[in-house]
């Protein structure tokens, strides 16, 4: 299967795929940085609350940044999105209803 | 499968001959990311409401896990993240050389990334005593944990049959033989693969055990000589006798792949917070 030859090719195109190394190297960075964050942030002397939502923050962050630069989601058409978003909301919607109906405490079995 | 056209003049983000102007490879692979989001996340809540029944007896999931190599692999997947998406912009400018360095550089990185996980389900099984039906807390652990190493496995054997479809050469350079020799190439780059991380595995055993460099080469001495021959083998089917009709037209293939790779990525972000982190508050 041959991908399609554009009949008007673009060079501003060009220029684009040329910055995209930078682009890469940096968010890899980036990304790194965070996960460093994430490691000092769990030493930090902080209430849980406020070090779970940082976590949670940053690992989203980590996230949309690998999906929306490494998987090219900026450059392509909206409905690539749309449709990953559907199935991310309905494993969010899955894993919410899971923890609201099996909280962990309700897990622990009963003593005997 | 061919790649006539000049370095450059494809659109790689627009595909006229389907009706959402999305390439159907791309489209497919999305379609299946978004379902596998689904199966990670009943997998990762499982483990989060479990989370709290170890093994009787057995230490805090603080005490069983290793920071140190869980961050290491974790950069390692980020690495190879990188790595891959250099790939994909490689064949996107008809530069296969620079392509198939990449792929190896990721496949070198998802086989350290597998040796980590190889090595610390060891020491948990051995050492921490948990295992896959000993307590809630290893069967989630290893169900989800082992369900990401599985799709990581595919993502790396997916690469190693890229990186030699890669050297596929023109139906007119075609000969009976190609695919047979494709078939060794093949067998000699998960030969490598596999012997590499155990090669690895055994260098940690035997610091572990307090042995010496001789005690090491003594005891896996078949499994260097292994890997030697196979990486020989690998390099010799690296020198394509006949041009190859791999190309730019071939860069809906990688990235596709690519797709599946940031994906299994993007999960590990996730396990890295809700398993493992999580632990240590």
């Amino acid at each position: 299967m041959s991908a399609p030859v554009s009949t008007s090719p673009d060079h501003a195109h060009g220029h684009e795929e040329e910055s995209k190394f930078q682009i890469y190297v940096n968010v890899a960075m980036l990304l790194a940085v965070i996960t460093g964050v994430e490691i000092v942030g769990i030493y930090l002397p902080f209430a849980k609350w406020v070090i779970v939502t940082g976590l949670v923050i940053l690992s989203v962050v980590k996230f949309l940044y690998v999906i929306f630069y490494f998987m090219h989601l900026r450059w392509d058409k909206p409905f690539c999105t749309i449709l990953f978003f559907i199935g991310l909301v309905l494993s969010a919607g899955t894993v919410w209803a899971l923890i609201a109906i099996f909280s962990v405490k309700d897990s622990l079995p009963l003593p005997t | 499968m061919s790649s006539h056209a000049a370095a450059g003049t494809i659109d790689h983000h627009h595909d006229p001959s389907t009706s959402t102007g999305i390439p159907n490879k791309k489209l497919i692979m999305w379609t299946f990311l978004a379902s596998d989001c689904m199966f990670f996340g009943a997998l990762i809540s499982t483990h989060l409401i479990y989370r709290l029944h170890p093994a009787p007896g057995s230490p805090s999931p603080k005490q069983i896990f290793s920071l140190e190599l869980t961050s290491f692999s974790t950069f390692i997947l980020l690495m190879s993240s990188l790595m891959m998406a250099l790939a994909v912009t490689a064949i996107q400018k008809g530069n296969v050389k620079s392509m198939r360095w990449s792929l190896l550089t990721t496949i070198f990185f998802g086989a350290i990334f597998l040796g980590c996980q190889v090595y610390e389900f060891e020491e948990f099984v051995k050492l921490k005593n948990v295992t896959l039906t000993n307590s809630m807390f290893g069967t989630t652990f290893y169900t989800l944990t082992g369900t990401h190493g599985i799709h990581v496995a595919v993502g790396v054997f997916w690469l190693i049959l890229m990186y030699v479809r890669s050297f596929q050469p023109h139906e007119a350079g075609r000969t009976f033989g190609w695919f047979f020799k494709n078939c060794l190439h093949i067998t000699a780059l998960v030969g490598a693969v596999l012997l590499s991380m155990f090669a690895v595995l055994g260098v940690v055993h035997t610091l572990h055990a307090g042995g010496t460099a001789g005690a090491y080469f003594a005891s896996y001495l078949w499994m260097i000589a292994g890997f030697v021959g196979c990486v020989a083998v690998c390099i010799g089917f690296a020198q394509p006798k006949a041009l190859s009709n791999f190309g730019e037209a071939n860069a809906i293939d990688v990235e596709s792949m690519g797709l599946y790779w940031h994906f299994v990525d993007i999960v590990w972000i996730v396990i890295f917070t809700a398993v493992y982190l999580i632990e240590y508050l």
